[in-house]
């Protein structure tokens, strides 16, 4: 048997700066499955209510759908991934991602804005090492 | 399924003979004879989610079909003919209804349990439940609650939730809005959704959860309550506009 303070530094060890989730798959949107569950087994780990987690579950998904890009047409191509690092706090979730895109900084829709907005409580997507990349929050309330 | 002889022939002269004079009585007379063929193939289709006399009528619309579109002149077998006209009726009720079939039924059956669970939940402890929460009252594990959440993306909805019209009607009467829901609220959600006209293309139902959430930023749970509905549905609704509203953006993006 654990003591209380093993099991919680065993938790903090798994779930704390250190055990960082990494999840790398091609970027087509049939992996998004992937993408979604991680963040939701993650998410309840930390306590996040029913409600949170579908939130954090449907906002990856909207961000990471609309970074996919455009299937590459050349199928000697090395295929695209998405590089994801889901980190846990004591009460939030960040997700940043690599898109393995290039080029402009894709701009979302009014309504995607609106339905990150509504549903996390930071997102971004930048470009600024010249690659596509993003990165949410969600905290959870209670 | 193996006819008498004389079974078939007296079929193929009634067959010919509705063929020619269109008369119902005798059409229905035929599609009584072949109630068998289409029972025995509804069989074929069971355990998968939905009650076998939702199946048998199924079946026999196929069968009917079956019969008036038979020609006698091509030589066929009526059953050769029937049979994949049937286990078409049925493979579309099972694409368009209820569950796609590649999901699994345990899974399927959890999903649906879990309205109930989340709804008493939530009620019991004034808050969204945990997932750990769910899976003791669900008596599962924490990984299958969350893969039937995951299910909810392959819920095939019954026609009450889809438009009335056309995928493209853009100005769509689904049937859910004439089912007496007027007091949410639907015509100021109208006015407000001068957001997007992909949204106005979405059932009316949907345009509501839509503008709830992402616009008033009410939760799953408070939506479900307002609408008294369950919060997997809620769940479910949102995740088929999320995809619609993809769908049809990328439809106007497209060249042509």
């Amino acid at each position: 048997m654990m003591g209380e303070g093993q099991e919680r530094e065993t938790r903090g060890e798994a779930l704390g700066r250190g055990g960082d989730v990494r999840l790398v798959v091609p970027a087509a949107p049939e992996y998004l499955r992937l993408v979604r569950l991680t963040a939701a087994g993650l998410a309840s780990r930390l306590g996040f209510t029913f409600d949170e987690v579908e939130d954090l579950r449907i906002a990856v998904d909207e961000l990471c759908f609309h970074l996919l890009g455009d299937v590459d047409d050349d199928p000697a191509a090395e295929p695209r991934t998405m590089d994801l690092t889901y980190s846990a706090g004591d009460d939030f979730i960040t997700i940043t991602g690599r898109t393995g895109l290039t080029g402009p900084v894709p701009q979302p829709s009014d309504l995607s804005e609106q339905i990150l907005d509504a549903l996390v409580d930071e997102h971004e997507v930048s470009g600024d090492d010249g690659e596509i990349t993003f990165r949410l929050k969600k905290q959870r309330e209670s | 399924m193996a006819f008498e002889a004389t079974d078939r022939s007296e079929l193929r002269s009634k067959l010919e003979e509705y063929g020619e004079s269109g008369d119902k009585a005798l059409r229905d007379e035929i599609v009584a004879s072949q109630v068998g063929l289409a029972e025995y193939l509804a069989r074929r289709f069971k355990n998968r989610g939905e009650p076998i006399e939702d199946l048998i009528q199924v079946a026999l619309l196929g069968l009917l079909k079956a019969v008036e579109r038979f020609d006698p002149g091509r030589g066929l077998e009526f059953s050769t003919f029937a049979t994949p006209t049937i286990v078409g009726e049925l493979k579309r009720h099972f694409r368009d209804k209820g569950w796609a079939v590649r999901v699994p039924r345990r899974v399927q059956e959890l999903h649906l349990r879990m309205g109930t669970v989340v709804n008493n939940l939530s009620q019991e402890l004034g808050r969204s439940p945990t997932i750990p929460e769910i899976a003791q009252r669900a008596e599962v594990s924490v990984d299958e609650v969350l893969e039937a959440m995951e299910a909810g993306r392959a819920y095939r909805f019954s026609s009450i939730d889809a438009p009335a019209g056309d995928d493209d009607d853009r100005a769509p009467s689904p049937a859910a809005a004439q089912l007496g829901e007027d007091d949410t609220g639907l015509e100021e959600v109208e006015q407000r959704m001068l957001l997007s006209p992909l949204i106005a293309s979405l059932p009316k139902r949907e345009q509501m959860i839509i503008h709830l959430r992402f616009f008033r930023g009410m939760t799953q749970s408070e939506i479900a309550a307002r609408l008294g509905i369950s919060q997997m549905h809620v769940s479910r609704l949102l995740a088929r506009s999320l995809a619609q509203l993809r769908d049809r953006a990328g439809a106007e993006a497209a060249p042509g």
